[in-house]
């Protein structure tokens, strides 16, 4: 049996503990041991971003992280994104993604939600170019990306300077 | 298989070495993001100890003193990107980082652990041979607090295996200031802008004044079994006109010289080709800057 | 439909043509859609496959007591513990559970249901398998050799498959030719990399009835061919499809994971749950079918084509499954893309120890158009004719009955072909992209084009090719529209309430789709061959239709006046020539239901389109409706290391009408960029009968940085037959580009390239010369 070690951090907001194995990543502990599906396991080796969630607001492949370094920090999944004051940027977000057709079969999309809403808040102007190499980490097999670079651009075109 | 049989998070760098110390072995995990898949592939062995050092807040920053650049070992790749020093003064470093994984992982991944990784195509050890970085490499035996600097030339010694002692901890690098005049060139070949191994990378610093090289530099990555400095291709332009002769010159040494393999990326042939091609490129802009 | 002030007049709106939003993206987007690997059952195991690791050899003993005697293992099945297993797949050839002889490295030895996936690992982990290694078959060239390992010992020959076809005499067709072409051209291993890795989970009821939870696009196929394997009655299965992660085909054929699932539940008792990781989605899926195929082609001085003449080498894997029969497709595109007076096509599928190949959008197209399209630009240029016209003075006309008896009444080709030459300015760039050749940087500018036929109104190779759909209009006017056809991502669940919207006049909120349940859908064949807007699309239009007259019907009786006078449009039932509204829609419903002779609306279709099967010769009209695309690609290939990027696509397609244009740009956008993927990055690398790069790390899907800018004209041909026009669009994007993309490298360095893919190292010996030039005829 792995060795266990409790953990206490901020999850979308909420404070909360887990109990972990040491060798547990960050996606298996949500949706294994806390039970939020949302993110997505895709490779589990850090190269298609349909595990990115947010810690201690960057975004990172929750794959590669280790469980138990959530402890004192604060974690947003897709569950949690835009509960914040943060939230009318995630919320144009997805209606962006919406309107611009920028989801098939869907299965990357929290994931490119994760890393797009950390792309603006860093960059809350980036044009199409800087925007491709931002989600140059989230591989998508049905839409060609295009649509979800518009979205994501116009976003950051909606936002006043 | 071994298992992990105790969690560490030590607070300072003498706790951490201190655990470095201790019998037994310890994995140090700081951003993950390669320690993760080499234990989920079996490629690495975790130890008794997994020691999680970024907690550690006096391994992370830039700074400039004394005329040289220190960068701590838990320095992310994003925070060099976003640091005003290595951006003014490291261009191949700037470079090599905006080439490097994804966003995701730049966002996580340290310097540190790029270099103690020691991967032959690892992005930032080109950079860094270049700019005759020195590792800074800490121990506590009995107590006493330890540090020895080595050239990064001389830290690698095999894919993932440096000169690092089991007992020490890499806490950082240290960077003499390139002077004004200075150009820095790094180049890595994949198809993708980053997210990416390196099939071949170049790094390139010098001094050109009044069409003459000199303080050359030229290190590849990908073609032997560490990052290496090309001594032959920097004699043939240390002091040098930059002519079209030289490049030539320079170009065909750096084909001679390196020693790459056949893998699931590249042939050797085509390494050797990319070598010759992408140097003479390079040395053509410097030649036109 | 809430109840509102009534208005005097609705005017005419359409839905179709318009950009409407995907009707499932808010809960993705969310991350509330449940997938198969977000499912969790009570009292569900979880389970692990045991694989060969081993390309070829016979399995001397298999001992599994370790593994049975771990805690939490609950079964633990090999061969020996299901004597029941008969061979799945296509030609029956494939034992899920093999117990004498391993054929490829993927092969089924033993599986474990435990309480943890991390206890099923470590079972695997205790089974000691012993091998005894066999002589290994890799080259598919080689299968025909005296002396070659037999794969299968019913088929000593090797071969899986074979396709003969012909129109003509291509022998006249030579004579009269004045440039004769032969070339070989090799395509490699490509695979479908959904997001979602696969998985299923199955339990059974306390009578013993089969439910799945099974990421199928063929739900009702599926479930015969179960209650067949099992001896079940089919009534007994049942197929749940929870949302998938990706299709484009993979997921047409029964795999050995499904079936050893079933046994993991029957033995244990328990709902199981079996999932890949990514390592195992790429070594156990199935692949592109890689073919050698050399193409014999002829052409007058004047343009007109002669003849073709094709033979394929289909490297099968060691099992068969729909891979092998994409020579079905193959044939159209040489047979019938261009009117060609004589026609032989021939294909081997042979057995080796590789992995094996299977359905992927296109099937078999990308293949025969990578080697048609190349030789068309090489005819034009051996004539001296511009590559554009010549294809021009070739294409087909809307009237044509080809050679292999496809009819097509409507085609929109040769506007494909100048809409895409026009808005990309092709022909001008190819005259200067040629002077730059000599001269200039080592950046090179390239042009190419090519073009393709593919079914667009579904295929007839079952029994039937339709679909059913039944629908339900509840008391407030909400639609419940139950269809056969599933849904993958592609947006048939919006594109299908649009096209009933339309005629019901209703807004896309008043309806609910139910698509995902054999238990409860009617029947469909599946989500294959482009065919899910054409036919289930008319199935939805037939029974919306059928709802429609009964709605009106009642409102003429209650208005006492001509169903012919009415018509329906926001909710309301309205005079049809000046659009007054006449009756609340939700109340004319309830007046119907809520009365002495109460009555629901609900409404069945089941249609059928009016293809035919082709004969033995493969000939007749197997599709209800032909799609037709020109695609240009623009690249630059630096050729000191060469790399080519794909600048700009320009993409004309007739797609027959326009109904969802932000859903069929987004199929178009996805195509062309998995297209790209199959030109320049993507390379499932098999060196032996093992796969090198089972990984994201070195098999390279395109990233956003690398996709092209994007141009796309859709050409509206409005077909008779299809739903208000509309022909089948799915694959046809992703076919034409690793073509056009040769003759565009081509026209950049005058290198010609007839095998993919263009990766950096590949592009850069040819332009070395160092390109081992490719000659295969079958013995």
């Amino acid at each position: 049996m792995s060795l266990m070690h409790d953990i206490d951090f901020t999850l979308n907001g909420v404070r909360r503990r887990a109990t972990v194995r040491v060798d547990m990543s960050a996606l298996d502990m949500l949706r294994e041991t806390i039970g939020l599906t949302g993110t997505k396991y895709g490779c589990g080796e850090g190269e298609c971003g349909a595990c990115t969630i947010q810690v201690d607001g960057v975004s990172l492949n929750s794959c590669l992280m280790f469980a138990v370094d959530c402890h004192g920090r604060q974690v947003v999944t897709i569950e949690g994104l835009g509960a914040d004051e943060a939230s009318t940027r995630a919320s144009a977000l997805r209606d962006a993604f919406v309107e611009h057709g920028a989801v098939q079969c869907g299965f990357c999309t929290p994931g490119m939600m994760m890393q797009a809403s950390h792309l603006l808040d860093r960059h809350p102007h980036a044009d199409a170019e800087s925007i491709k190499r931002g989600i140059e980490g989230n591989l998508c097999r049905c839409t060609g990306y295009k649509k979800i670079v518009d979205a994501i651009v116009a976003v950051g075109e909606g936002i006043a300077p | 298989m071994t298992e992990i049989e105790r969690y560490y998070a030590p607070a300072s760098l003498e706790q951490a070495v201190d655990c470095l110390q201790e019998a037994g072995g310890v994995t140090v995990l700081a951003g993950g993001t390669d320690l993760m898949p080499q234990k989920n592939a079996g490629r690495l062995k975790p130890q008794r100890t997994l020691m999680n050092i970024r907690g550690i807040a006096e391994l992370r920053g830039v700074e400039l003193s004394g005329g040289e650049i220190r960068i701590g070992a838990l320095t992310t790749i994003t925070d060099l990107l976003e640091n005003p020093l290595v951006r003014q003064h490291l261009p191949q470093l700037i470079e090599a980082c905006n080439h490097f994984a994804s966003d995701q992982i730049r966002n996580v991944a340290t310097l540190g652990g790029n270099i103690c990784n020691a991967s032959p195509a690892g992005d930032t050890l080109v950079p860094l041979l270049v700019l005759d970085a020195r590792v800074d490499l800490v121990s506590r035996p009995e107590g006493r607090m330890l540090r020895r600097g080595l050239p990064v030339a001389e830290f690698f010694v095999g894919p993932g295996k440096t000169r690092k002692a089991p007992t020490e901890l890499l806490a950082g690098v240290t960077i003499p200031l390139p002077p004004e005049n200075y150009l820095g060139r790094f180049f890595k070949f994949g198809t993708r802008p980053a997210l990416d191994i390196a099939t071949i990378s170049i790094g390139f610093g010098g001094i050109l004044e009044g069409g003459v090289l000199s303080r050359v530099r030229v290190a590849f990555g990908a073609v032997a079994a560490t990052p290496v400095r090309a001594s032959h291709t920097e004699a043939a332009l240390e002091g040098r006109p930059l002519t079209e002769a030289t490049i030539a010159a320079a170009a065909a040494a750096a084909r001679d010289e390196v020693t790459p393999i056949d893998d699931v990326r590249a042939s050797a042939w085509y390494r050797k080709e990319l070598i010759h091609n992408m140097t003479k490129r390079i040395l053509d802009h410097v030649a036109h800057a | 439909m809430s109840v509102s002030e009534k208005p005097r007049f609705i005017a005419q709106e359409s839905l179709i043509g318009t950009r409407v939003t995907k009707m499932d993206a808010p809960e993705k987007i969310e991350g509330k859609t449940r997938y198969i690997h977000d499912i969790s059952l009570p009292g569900q195991l979880h389970a692990k496959i045991l694989r060969s690791g081993r390309v070829h050899a016979r399995i001397l003993s298999i001992d599994t007591r370790a593994a049975r005697a771990l805690p939490g293992v609950h079964a633990v099945i090999t061969a020996a513990d299901v004597p029941d297993q008969r061979p799945i797949g296509v030609v029956r050839d494939h034992l899920p559970l093999k117990g004498d002889r391993v054929r490829s490295l993927r092969d089924e030895i033993a599986a474990v249901a435990a309480d943890t996936e991390e206890i099923a690992a470590q079972a695997l982990s205790l089974i000691e398998v012993e091998y005894e290694d066999l002589p290994l078959l890799a080259n598919p060239e080689d299968s025909q050799k005296p002396g070659a390992p037999v794969l299968h010992d019913d088929h000593p020959d090797n071969v899986a498959m074979r396709f003969e076809y012909s129109h003509g005499d291509v022998r006249a067709g030579e004579a009269e030719s004045d440039v004769v072409l032969e070339d070989t051209f090799k395509l490699h291993y490509v695979t479908h990399c959904c997001m979602g890795v696969s998985g299923i989970i199955v339990e059974f009821d306390a009578s013993g009835s089969l439910l799945m939870y099974s990421n199928t696009q063929v739900p009702f196929l599926h479930k015969r061919e179960f209650a067949d394997y099992l001896g079940m009655d089919p009534s007994r299965v049942r197929i749940i499809q929870p949302p998938i992660g990706g299709g484009f085909g993979s997921k047409l054929d029964i795999y050995p994971f499904e079936v050893i699932c079933v046994f993991l539940a029957r033995a244990a008792k328990r709902p199981v749950k079996l999932l890949f990781t990514r390592e195992e989605e790429f070594l156990a899926s199935p692949t592109r079918q890689p073919v050698l195929l050399t193409l014999r082609s002829g052409c007058k001085k004047d343009g007109t084509l002669t003849f073709r003449q094709v033979h394929t080498l289909h490297d099968n894997g060691a099992y068969t499954s729909w891979g092998a029969t994409t020579p079905f497709v193959m044939m159209q595109t040489f047979s019938s893309l261009y009117r060609v007076p004589h026609c032989d096509y021939h294909t081997v599928a042979v057995y080796t120890n590789n992995p094996y190949a299977g359905s992927f959008r296109g099937y078999g197209n990308l293949q025969a158009t990578f080697a048609i399209e190349q030789h068309m630009d090489m005819m034009a240029e051996a004539i001296g004719m511009e590559p554009l016209e010549f294809r021009l003075k070739n294409a087909q006309d809307a009237g044509e009955v080809t050679g292999q008896g496809m009819s097509f009444k409507s085609c929109g080709f040769k506007e494909c072909l100048t809409t895409a030459a026009a808005r990309s300015d092709y022909s001008r760039k190819r005259r200067e992209n040629l002077e730059q050749r000599q001269s200039g940087g080592p950046v090179k500018r390239g042009i190419g084009m090519a073009s393709m036929l593919h079914v667009g109104g579904g295929a007839k190779i079952y029994p039937s090719d339709g679909c059913g759909t039944i629908l339900k209009l509840d008391d407030f006017a909400h639609v419940t529209l139950i269809t056969g056809a599933s849904e993958i991502g592609q947006g048939s669940e919006t594109v299908l309430s649009q096209l009933v919207c339309e005629e019901l006049g209703l807004p896309m909120s008043a309806v609910t789709v139910v698509n995902n349940d054999t238990a409860i859908t009617p029947w469909d064949v599946g989500v294959h061959a482009s065919r899910t807007t054409f036919i289930a699309g008319n199935s939805a239009i037939g029974a919306a239709k059928k709802a429609k007259v009964k709605i009106l019907a009642a409102a003429a009786k209650k208005l006492e006046c001509a169903e012919a006078d009415l018509d329906l449009r926001g909710g309301w039932v309205i005079r049809a020539a000046s659009g007054e509204a006449l009756l609340d829609l939700p109340r004319l419903l309830r007046s119907l239901h809520f009365s002495d002779k109460a009555e629901l609306v609900m409404t069945t279709f089941y249609y059928e389109p009016p293809s035919v099967h082709q004969d033995k010769a493969f000939k007749g009209d197997v599709s209800a409706a032909y799609a037709w695309a020109t695609q240009v690609v623009e690249v630059e290939v630096d050729t000191e290391t060469g790399i080519v990027r794909m600048n700009r696509v320009t993409a004309a397609h007739d797609v027959g009408r326009v109904l969802n244009r932000l859903g069929i740009e987004g199929q178009i956008e996805g195509g062309v960029v998995m297209g790209q993927g199959y030109a320049l990055t993507e390379n499932l690398l098999v060196e032996m009968g093992v796969m090198k790069n089972p990984n994201f790390r070195d098999y390279k899907l395109v990233t956003a940085p690398e996709i092209p800018e994007m141009d796309i004209s859709f050409i509206e041909s409005m077909d008779g037959e299809g739903p208000q026009g509309a022909k089948g669009v799915g694959e046809a994007p992703a076919i034409c580009v690793a073509a056009a993309t040769a003759n565009a490298i081509y026209n950049a360095t005058g290198v010609r390239m007839f095998d993919l893919p263009f990766t950096p190292e590949r592009v850069y010996r040819a332009l070395a010369g160092k390109s081992e030039k490719l000659c295969w005829k079958p013995e």
